[in-house]
């Protein structure tokens, strides 16, 4: 109904007939208020227009169940660190240990640091790319061990594979995956004419743990 | 340093007391046995000028090549392999390297490499080696030392090729290198010495006359002192002891004489063992002839700098570094050796 019509004044013939009379408009205002405050309940603790500005009115009891009991169930469903241990899901079988099946994914790591470094240009402040650098994944990185104190790991270069806590593997030109503590080894990284070298004493962690930790700035390093 | 000469270190000196014709005399392979001989110098007592024989074999000293910044892969070569170090034996010693300071180089005779690294340079390198006898508490030098006749070191072998990749492109080592070679001589050098800086040099021979020379009965006297007295005629410090010189309180062992005149002679350079038994044998011929004080003395001087000392041992200068034998020979053809080291090297043998 329209709301103009409400607030029309009683025609003439049905004042007549109903024998009512007309209120003006302003009366009728505080008439109608008069009427509401009487007939309406107090609630003495509540103020009732602060309640009635809430939002949220929850009507009935049961509240729906959330998703979360579906999610932990499908948590578990995952394996633990002793099967995919039995499984060998981490360990590269000996038939893909083959250098030419890596190569895609330096290339992807490649892309991924020119990426990191904002385009790595040749004028690129050497320290901002190495700050970067620190922080970045390197599986896929072509890494050279060039000093260490065991003379036999020196030289050895490969595309790494897998980076753990206190060990990278690498695998050869010659097709042989090579297990490489970091201990005591320095590495040096080259992308796009940047030489970095890693103290791997410093570098024992995990990847994913790396990148939130903090390095701090040390004067010399001794192997 | 002040703290340490309070309690100079222990030496050792071996004396051995024999004749030439007791064929288990074991002069020659002593002789042999100190590769490196910067200065071998010759007191002859009561004599105002060498024989002409003499004098020849002083002056017939192999001469040796320095090298300038000679990168120590060359040494590797498999031309220079084949020429000289198949071929004959090779002394080859770097050159104003300074032990347990600097990396060391020093091809032996029988074709041995060695190598004296600091803790960087090994790291750098990549080749296996051991470490050096004279670490103290943290292991700080290393030695590397290879066979290169052996069959692992073959032109194309595995370890060859290592040590090769690792003083090409790892650890770029340069040095300055004295080298000669018996018995080819410059000649089986050449093809090496024709790509660098390279110069000759003849074993410098110095001679000096000395009169009035107080001298020790050399049979009767206490090792310790005649190797003291010869030591200050060879270093021309007078041993009057007079109130006027105060820098010297040297005086000559008891029982003296005095030589009317004697004749010193030194030869320094880069030696050759070889010669040093030419001249012994020469020594021996001038003893036959009629003297009046019938005996020599000659005595060796290994390089202070140099890597090994007797034999194949490591030798350090830092704590007592003298290697050097002194040999006393009689006209009835007895001879005393004395030997001497400091006690931190391995004794000769």
């Amino acid at each position: 109904m329209d709301e103009a019509q409400i607030y029309t004044q009683i025609p003439h013939n049905l004042v007549k007939s109903l024998n009512v009379k007309p209120q003006s408009s302003s009366k009728a205002a505080a008439f109608t208020e008069a009427f509401l405050k009487n007939s309406l309940q107090k609630p003495s603790q509540y103020d009732l227009k602060d309640m009635l500005t809430h939002k949220a009115v929850i009507l009935g009891y049961a509240r729906p169940k959330k998703e979360s009991a579906k999610r932990s169930s499908k948590k578990a469903k995952g394996l633990n660190a002793r099967q995919k241990r039995k499984m060998k899901i981490f360990q590269i079988k000996p038939e893909h240990q083959r250098y030419e099946l890596f190569l895609p994914l330096h290339e992807l790591w490649r892309q991924y640091i020119v990426d990191l470094c904002g385009g790595l240009k040749p004028t690129s402040n050497p320290q901002f790319v190495q700050q970067k650098l620190l922080k970045a994944d390197f599986h896929g990185a072509i890494i050279t061990v060039v000093r260490s104190k065991c003379p036999s790991y020196v030289g050895t270069t490969g595309i790494l594979v897998q980076e753990f806590k206190h060990v990278f593997k690498i695998i050869t030109k010659e097709n042989k995956l090579k297990v490489i503590p970091k201990r005591n080894s320095v590495f040096a990284i080259e992308i796009n004419g940047f030489v970095s070298h890693i103290y791997g004493s410093k570098f024992e962690q995990r990847a994913s743990e790396r990148s939130a930790k903090k390095f701090k700035v040390r004067g010399t390093i001794d192997l | 340093m002040c703290a340490d000469l309070s309690r100079t270190p222990r030496t050792l000196l071996v004396c051995d007391r024999s004749s030439f014709l007791d064929h288990k005399n074991r002069v020659s392979s002593q002789v042999e046995q100190l590769h490196f001989i910067y200065k071998v110098s010759v007191l002859l007592p009561e004599c105002n000028s060498a024989s002409s024989s003499l004098d020849s074999v002083f002056n017939s000293f192999t001469s040796f090549y320095l090298i300038r910044k000679l990168p120590i892969y060359e040494l590797l070569d498999k031309d220079f392999l084949q020429s000289a170090v198949y071929q004959g034996s090779v002394h080859g010693l770097s050159f104003r390297t300074r032990i347990d300071e600097d990396n060391c180089v020093a091809l032996m005779p029988n074709g041995r490499l060695t190598l004296s690294l600091d803790k960087d340079s090994f790291e750098l390198l990549g080749f296996e080696g051991k470490p050096s006898r004279f670490n103290h508490r943290s292991c700080s030098r290393f030695e590397v030392s290879v066979d290169l006749t052996d069959s692992s070191m073959a032109p194309g072998g595995r370890g060859y090729l290592r040590l090769l990749t690792g003083l090409k492109s790892h650890l770029q080592l340069q040095t300055d290198f004295l080298l000669s070679h018996h018995p080819g001589g410059g000649a089986s050098l050449q093809a090496l010495l024709s790509r660098y800086d390279w110069s000759e040099h003849k074993p410098k021979v110095s001679r000096r006359c000395l009169s009035n020379l107080v001298c020790p009965a050399p049979r009767s006297c206490d090792p310790h002192s005649l190797l003291e007295w010869l030591g200050a005629v060879d270093a021309d410090v007078r041993c009057e002891n007079s109130s006027s010189s105060f820098l010297s309180s040297f005086v000559c062992p008891e029982a003296n004489t005095t030589l009317g005149h004697a004749l010193s002679v030194s030869v320094s350079g880069l030696l050759l063992p070889h010669d040093v038994q030419r001249l012994i044998q020469e020594l021996r011929c001038y003893l036959q002839q009629p003297q009046l004080e019938s005996w020599v003395s000659l005595t060796v001087h290994g390089f202070t700098d140099s890597l090994v000392s007797w034999g194949g041992s490591e030798h350090g200068a830092l704590i007592g570094g003298q290697d050097f034998y002194s040999l006393l020979m009689f006209h009835d053809h007895t001879y005393r050796l004395y030997l001497s080291t400091a006690t931190c090297h391995t004794c000769p043998p």
